[in-house]
């Protein structure tokens, strides 16, 4: 039994065994809040015993050189279901956009959103990174968001108007989920939302390739990030790309990190899109920028 | 690499006033530092005055909504509207006596631009500018570019290569905009034309549902669809001689802050003003 090896005292290796974590991975895989709530301890308790999981499951991996996840990788399509049917969504705050979406924006997903300008892409995007910040008690994930720009639309002003939107919903619906809402009360606060924001602005595309490698490692220290906006993807692709096949190249390398980091991580990845016309057969049409991918 | 705090970017974001209470409050304020604005609008319609009068209201102190900065001028039309920069910098200085700079036009500073390439070339010349400037009046925080249009109406022909090599300038050009506005807090503002608008069916961009008129005519952007990409907000300035008087308005078609909203605004001898509708109309229905 891997818990065993964790240096914690025996009533939290209980709990941690009474909990379902048996694995090293298990427990390196869940965020602080999750523990904590699992387990039922402190969220200071439950942070360093992910940092001792953490710890002991780098050591273990070293000898043999392989993760334990690629090896134990085998997963039935059945459980695949089930896990489909549980996986959690993220609202987009509009009823008839989550209806089309099937629930909202999927975790362990990459989503992708394409428009004209001024279509509301971007501000898709701040809802979203405000969204996902929603209580477990309301209903939410109450995750951090990671916010990458790459255009400078990501305006300030603009993500405090919809956070204190988003609150004040909340409060609307204290009465339905009024337990302990008390606690969230304090926590929610428009200055912490921004808080919970992990905003990174990109002037170029190596900088955009440099921070998705880098976001693993980000993802890694910061486990409340449940979802990752890309707004836009496209910009800086659009500029001086003459070797068409390494620009396709670069996206498909970039696309796939992005999915691998939302299945390892358990995140919901949002792409917005510029359009483009197209000319086919005689009519211009509009399809989205950078071709199919 | 780092996440930044948005409660430091808070503070950071400023806007930079237009020299009006009327046309600031259509546009939230001002236009936005660490961002590109576009102003778009047919010949006549006020855009060189507004970008004359942006360059003097940015020396305001924040405190009366400007920057305290010095301003650049990329100009493409010639020849560069100086008297009229005089006569607006000696009431801008009769109202703003306190001010250090004993001549506004000063803090002015001027480039002349003749293609896309020669833009493309002046940006870096801009940035070194911005870095080792020794003169008295910097900071600069405001780059204007009056007009993009012009560069690219005569160069380029109808062709799909021709269209391509366009559109990756803009974006390069626009990427390089935004590092400069980045890097060092600018407010940047670029002036657009319109073309007349044939057929039907086209994209509708922005929150303008009936689409843009000006002068009793259904326009749109030049430039095209690529370039909108290449803006964070569009203001279209329009105006109708057309009906019993003449009036100009100015719209926002798109921002990432600000909602749809328009302004009617009057070009006088000392500047450009908006002009309260919603007063008017309720001193009529009174």
């Amino acid at each position: 039994m891997e818990v065993g090896m964790l240096p914690i005292s025996a009533s939290k290796r209980g709990k941690l065994l009474a909990a379902g974590y048996t694995s090293l991975d298990a427990i390196a895989r869940a965020s602080p809040t999750h523990l904590a709530r699992d387990m039922d301890v402190s969220d200071s308790e439950a942070s360093e015993i992910l940092n001792l999981a953490t710890k002991a499951s780098s050591a273990l991996e070293r000898p043999n050189g392989t993760h334990a996840a690629v090896v134990g990788g085998g997963q039935t399509a059945w459980d695949m279901l089930n896990e489909e049917k549980f996986s959690s969504y993220i609202t987009t705050s509009c009823v008839d956009l989550d209806n089309i979406l099937g629930g909202g924006i999927k975790c362990k997903e990459v989503t992708e959103i394409g428009g004209v300008p001024g279509i509301g892409k971007t501000q898709i995007g701040i809802q979203l990174a405000v969204n996902v910040q929603i209580p477990q008690e309301y209903g939410g994930l109450g995750g951090k968001a990671i916010y990458i720009d790459t255009e400078g639309s990501f305006m300030v002003e603009r993500v405090l108007q919809i956070a204190e939107a988003c609150i004040e919903d909340m409060a609307e619906y204290r009465h339905r989920f009024h337990k302990d809402f008390q606690a969230c009360d304090v926590k929610m606060h428009p200055n912490n939302i921004l808080e919970s924001i992990f905003y990174f602005r990109v002037c170029s595309y190596t900088e955009q390739i440099a921070l998705i490698n880098y976001l693993d490692k980000f993802v890694t220290e910061n486990k409340d990030v449940k979802i990752i906006i890309v707004d836009s993807v496209t910009f800086h692709f659009r500029q001086d790309f003459d070797d068409m096949a390494l620009r396709t190249r670069l996206l498909c390398e970039m696309a796939l990190k992005l999915m691998k980091l939302a299945k390892n991580f358990c995140l919901a990845i949002v792409m917005l899109n510029q359009v483009t016309t197209k000319h086919i057969e005689g009519s211009f049409q509009l399809t989205l920028a950078l071709g199919k991918r | 690499m780092r996440a930044e705090s948005l409660l430091q970017l808070k503070s950071r974001s400023q806007k930079c006033t237009v020299g009006c209470p009327a046309l600031d409050r259509c546009l939230g304020g001002g236009v936005p530092c660490d961002s590109v604005t576009e102003f778009v609008g047919e010949s006549g319609s006020g855009k060189t005055q507004l970008c004359l009068q942006l360059a003097l209201s940015a020396q305001l102190p924040p405190s009366r909504g400007g920057l305290s900065a010095s301003a650049i001028f990329i100009h493409t039309e010639f020849p560069f509207p100086l008297r009229r920069l005089r006569r607006l910098s000696r009431s801008f200085r009769a109202s703003n006596p306190s001010l250090p700079c004993p001549d506004p036009c000063d803090r002015v500073f001027l480039r002349a631009v003749h293609s896309a390439h020669d833009l493309l070339r002046a940006i870096p010349a801009v940035e070194a500018f911005l870095l080792h400037s020794r003169s008295p009046w910097r900071p600069v925080r405001l780059l204007l570019i009056d007009s993009i249009a012009a560069l690219f109406r005569a160069d380029f022909d109808n062709t799909a290569a021709d269209l391509r090599r366009r559109s990756a300038l803009f974006f390069r050009i626009s990427a390089g905009l935004r590092r400069l506005a980045r890097r060092f807090g600018l407010a940047v503002v670029v002036t657009n034309q319109v073309v007349d608008f044939i057929g039907d069916g086209d994209v509708r961009v922005g929150n303008l549902e009936t689409g843009l008129f000006s002068s009793g005519r259904r326009v749109c952007p030049a430039l095209g669809l690529a370039w909108a990409h290449c803006v964070n907000s569009r203001v279209f300035l329009s105006r109708d001689e057309h009906g019993p008087v003449k009036t100009r308005r100015m719209s926002v078609v798109f921002a990432p802050h600000l909602p749809h909203s328009s302004c009617e605004y009057a070009i006088k001898g000392d500047g450009v003003f908006g002009v309260e509708m919603q007063q008017q109309q309720q001193h009529a229905n009174v």
